[in-house]
């Protein structure tokens, strides 16, 4: 390929376009106030944020010529500590630590709670809203056996997504994991997927699934092993329900 | 579900992208394993920007910090879970890398005629994907300066500053070469 250069100057005196600039933030030649300007616009700006995502993907592969060197065994440690874990060996239940965590989860689960509302009633601005009718979605609240919500979920039959929104909780002391199951009336339950306690996932229901997500079926949670049921039928407890509302 | 069978019954065989998947849902367990599996590369990655050991453990600390929260944000439909922590890696270490008061010294670098490859273990090549094999061929088109310019950019971090001082040439020269370096070669690897 030819390199012709016929200005080589030029591009010094105007600012380079966005997509070079992610390029050059990407490729690490930015400068220390150069860089937090770009970082503070990835907060704000999808586009641009878009376009950095495509400059790692495209410049990425480039590490895999960098050789291991052996991480010194400190670090581990260090690492669980620094997410507020116990250290290893450890038994887990300890009010301080809980308590922390706690309030955090509380926290978060309002925000996630707020979150849900918006997207229910379609407050949040979205590019297609403008050209689809505003449509209030129906709330799943899928609850424990006391009654309180574990899980909402908003369900979009045209697309067979399911946007599931924790109240989140402490996980499972015994590392088990959450599991969705969808249970039409006198049928076995049918797996969804693994749900988070702590952020909102979207499920997208299998196509064979989706004429079997109507009113009068249920969405359940039970408790598995990590990675999930492994035959495709739950094996832990049932930890919360509800009767799916479109 | 798929690959719910291979995590369940072997943690430590499980692909990066599966455990980055649990990762996501707040396994721990899969975290841990996940940091067995790759925090020595990563660590590599600190290492080669950063020179120093300490910082480069710091970095380490806050790129597996940063995993255990973004790890949702992984997509398996465009490239593998190495990439993109090596890419988390390298990120964290440069931020780290530009708030140092002293730059130091970086060697100089010859962008005229046949360059030494900046990378550090060309024999590697051989074992990597198609994504890479693509990226080197692209990387190949480009003449010697430019390639040579945005090799020593990538690994050793330096900015258009350090890259002017350490060729001899004029900030404006080294701007031009690698950003036109940058447009060529997104062009050939969009082919």
């Amino acid at each position: 390929m030819s390199t012709n250069d016929p200005r080589p100057h030029d591009d010094e005196l105007e600012p380079p376009g966005d997509d070079v600039l992610a390029g050059e933030y990407v490729l690490g030649v930015l400068d220390a106030t150069q860089r937090r300007e770009v970082r503070r616009r990835l907060e704000s700006d999808p586009e641009f944020a878009r376009r950095v995502a495509d400059w790692e993907w495209l410049l990425g592969p480039l590490t895999a010529g960098i050789a291991p060197v052996a991480a010194p065994a400190h670090v581990w440690p260090r690492i669980r500590a620094r997410l507020g874990w116990p250290p290893e060996g450890h038994v887990e239940e300890h009010a301080g630590w809980w308590q922390s965590v706690g309030l955090w989860r509380w926290a978060a689960g309002l925000a996630a709670a707020v979150a849900v509302a918006a997207i229910a009633l379609n407050i949040v601005s979205h590019p297609l809203s403008t050209q689809l009718p505003p449509v209030a979605r129906v709330v799943t609240v899928i609850a424990h056996d006391d009654g309180s919500p574990g899980w909402l979920a908003t369900i979009d039959t045209s697309r067979g997504t399911l946007q599931t929104m924790p109240i989140p909780s402490a996980p499972d002391t015994q590392g088990r994991v959450p599991e969705l199951w969808l249970i039409p009336p006198g049928r076995a339950p049918l797996p969804l997927g693994l749900l988070s306690t702590g952020r909102s996932l979207l499920i997208t229901v299998p196509a064979a699934l989706r004429r079997d997500l109507t009113t009068a079926a249920v969405l359940a949670v039970s408790l598995e092993p990590p990675g999930g049921a492994p035959n495709g039928v739950p094996t832990g407890p049932i930890i919360a329900k509800g009767m799916v509302r479109l | 579900m798929p690959h719910s069978d291979r995590i369940a019954r072997s943690p430590d065989g499980a692909s990066l992208e599966a455990l980055l998947a649990q990762v996501a849902l707040g396994s721990r367990p899969a975290f841990e394993s996940l940091y067995q599996q790759t925090a020595n590369k990563l660590f590599g990655v600190c290492l080669r920007v950063l020179s120093e050991r300490a910082e480069a453990e710091d970095a380490l600390q806050e790129v597996f910090a940063t995993v255990w929260s973004k790890a949702g944000q992984f997509d398996a439909a465009r490239g593998t879970a190495g990439t993109w922590l090596a890419m988390i890696a390298r990120n964290k270490a440069i931020d780290r890398l530009r708030e140092r008061p002293d730059p130091g010294k970086l060697a100089p670098i010859e962008t005229a005629g046949e360059v030494e490859d900046s990378d550090p273990s060309p024999q590697q090549h051989a074992l990597a994907g198609d994504a890479r094999r693509r990226l080197e061929s692209c990387l190949q088109r480009l003449d010697a300066r430019r390639r040579a310019l945005i090799h020593a950019a990538f690994f050793d971090g330096s900015t258009y500053e350090q890259l002017a001082t350490r060729t001899g040439s004029p900030l404006g020269s080294i701007k031009s070469w690698i950003r036109r370096g940058l447009i060529q070669l997104r062009a050939c690897l969009e082919q």
